[in-house]
């Protein structure tokens, strides 16, 4: 059993496409189901690639997903895509592929696979092999023999520091044809996972996925011969960041404010200058503005002992919704500025917790400023939900 | 050393505080190694409901609301007694 308060899961995703095409054939979808505490990764592989293929795969990854969100048995669910999914018109067969990965709050996953590499659970730094059971779906209608699929199941207990790696076949399959590994990189890959976990033992999902994608890339010498896709569940104690922005409603709480900001164990992002001053005061703690950081257009940073970033409010929380808003792929955080700096800290987190203070500014509800000056409560809620539902973060809100 | 603290915050960065921190770079040749410009998070005026006139700045003990470049700079060079070019 896991402990809620000292586990998390951690998912992590990447993607590449097939050399020149513009759309990738493979999709990943992630899912935190907030109400259960569950959290559902799909991994789909459409036949060929291109646009035909990521239709194929959007398809069978969100049936896939949706009939896992409302607990559909999964027979019913692999009956309902085979049924749905076109016939290529080429190949005369319907297909596409998927693993499905549904890991609760207690580390209970449930795995279903169907004709992805297998799926690999590393363990004690080492990959581990994983008992399944094999049930045989068929079309319905289909003549004998024709159109049988081999699904896989397992149930497996996770346990901390455990990790599920599963991938598509353009990430198995690369450098197919290479003298060092003429059937693709297959056994490979599982010494070269260990390899990289025996080196940085706390690597995080999302790099991990990412170094996974970027070898295959390389073993195709930068030419992919196929969609690639990796995604990464990892068990770990979870990394807490606390976000605290604006002035509490009642100026009686400052004191209560300013030790909740002390007490907090993980790392601490401060937005707004009056909320910075109010803790400078409370906490008898200098504040210096890095002057010097304005390139990037927006207010610059301050420094306070014991507070890891410390930014303007408003502005710098709105520049930070735009960049959640876009998405950023694993490698493309390296911007400049503030709230740069923020959605770093934000991707490395796990649990993140929003103390947001209610007292509403006066002076920016001045008409002519621009509207982009939103009110707070406003923006955090849709930070909040960005990183629930684009991110997978756990998020926790505070009022003051 | 005079200090000059120019106020960042948020009001007052979008009515000009901005510009005004550029100064730091952009600092006459003759004001050098004699002031010292310094962000401030917050100077606290915008509590002054419905009558704030930002960008504020603060040289030495001095308060200037509405701030420019051409009110500090005369502010600075009043200040340290010197005769602006």
């Amino acid at each position: 059993m896991l402990d809620k308060e000292k586990f998390f899961i951690e998912v992590g995703s990447y993607q590449n496409n097939k050399f020149n095409n513009i759309v990738c054939g493979d999709c990943v979808l992630l899912r935190k189901c907030i109400g259960e505490n569950r959290n559902i990764a799909v991994l789909s592989d459409g036949l060929g690639s291109g646009v035909k293929a990521n239709v194929l795969s959007t398809m069978t990854a969100s049936m896939a997903m949706n009939f896992r969100v409302r607990h559909e048995p999964i027979l019913r669910t692999v009956k309902a895509i085979m049924d749905t999914l076109p016939v290529d018109s080429v190949r005369n067969i319907s297909y596409s592929t998927f693993t499905i990965v549904d890991v609760d709050a207690d580390g209970e996953a449930k795995i279903v696979e169907f004709d992805n590499p297998a799926l690999l659970l590393i363990r004690d730094k080492k990959v581990c092999s994983i008992e399944k059971d094999k049930i045989v779906v068929k079309r319905e209608n289909a003549s004998p023999g024709q159109d049988e699929r081999m699904i896989k199941m397992s149930d497996l207990t996770l346990k901390k520091e455990d990790r599920l790696i599963c991938f598509s076949d353009g990430v198995s399959q690369s450098g197919i044809g290479n003298k060092d590994m003429p059937f693709g990189w297959e056994e490979g890959i599982n010494d070269f996972i260990e390899e990289l976990i025996e080196k940085n033992p706390k690597i995080s999902a999302r790099e991990l996925s990412m170094r996974i994608v970027k070898q295959a890339e390389l073993n195709d010498i930068l030419k992919p011969k196929d969609d690639t896709s990796c995604v990464v569940l990892y068990v770990r104690e979870p990394r807490r960041l606390l976000i605290c922005t604006g002035p509490p409603f009642s100026e009686s709480k400052d004191k209560y404010l300013a030790e909740l900001v002390s007490m907090y164990n993980g790392k601490k992002i401060v937005c707004g200058g009056t909320t910075s001053q109010i803790l400078s005061r409370e906490l008898g703690k200098e504040i210096t503005v890095n002057i010097d950081d304005i390139a990037a257009g927006l207010p610059p940073s301050s420094h306070m002992e014991g507070i890891d970033l410390m930014t303007e409010g408003i502005i710098t929380l709105g520049a930070l919704v735009e960049l959640l808003r876009k998405g950023t792929p694993a490698d493309n955080v390296t911007g400049e500025g503030p709230a740069w700096e923020m959605l770093r800290m934000i991707l490395d987190a796990d649990i993140i917790d929003l103390l947001v203070g209610t007292k509403i500014n006066v002076a920016h509800q001045d008409p002519s400023l621009p509207v982009e000056l939103e009110i707070r409560r406003n923006v955090v809620k849709n930070i909040a939900s960005l990183l629930e539902e684009k991110f997978m973060k756990e998020v926790r809100l505070k009022f003051i | 050393m005079l200090n000059v603290r120019i106020c960042v915050g948020t009001y007052c960065y979008i009515t000009g505080g901005q510009e005004l921190a550029k100064l730091k770079k952009n600092l006459p040749e003759d004001l050098v190694n004699k002031v010292e410009i310094i962000g401030s998070a917050c100077l606290g005026c915008h509590e002054n409901e419905g009558s704030a006139k930002p960008p504020y700045a603060k040289v030495g003990d001095v308060m200037l609301e509405e701030c420019t470049e051409d009110k500090l700079l005369d502010e600075i060079y009043k200040q340290l007694g010197m005769e602006r070019k």
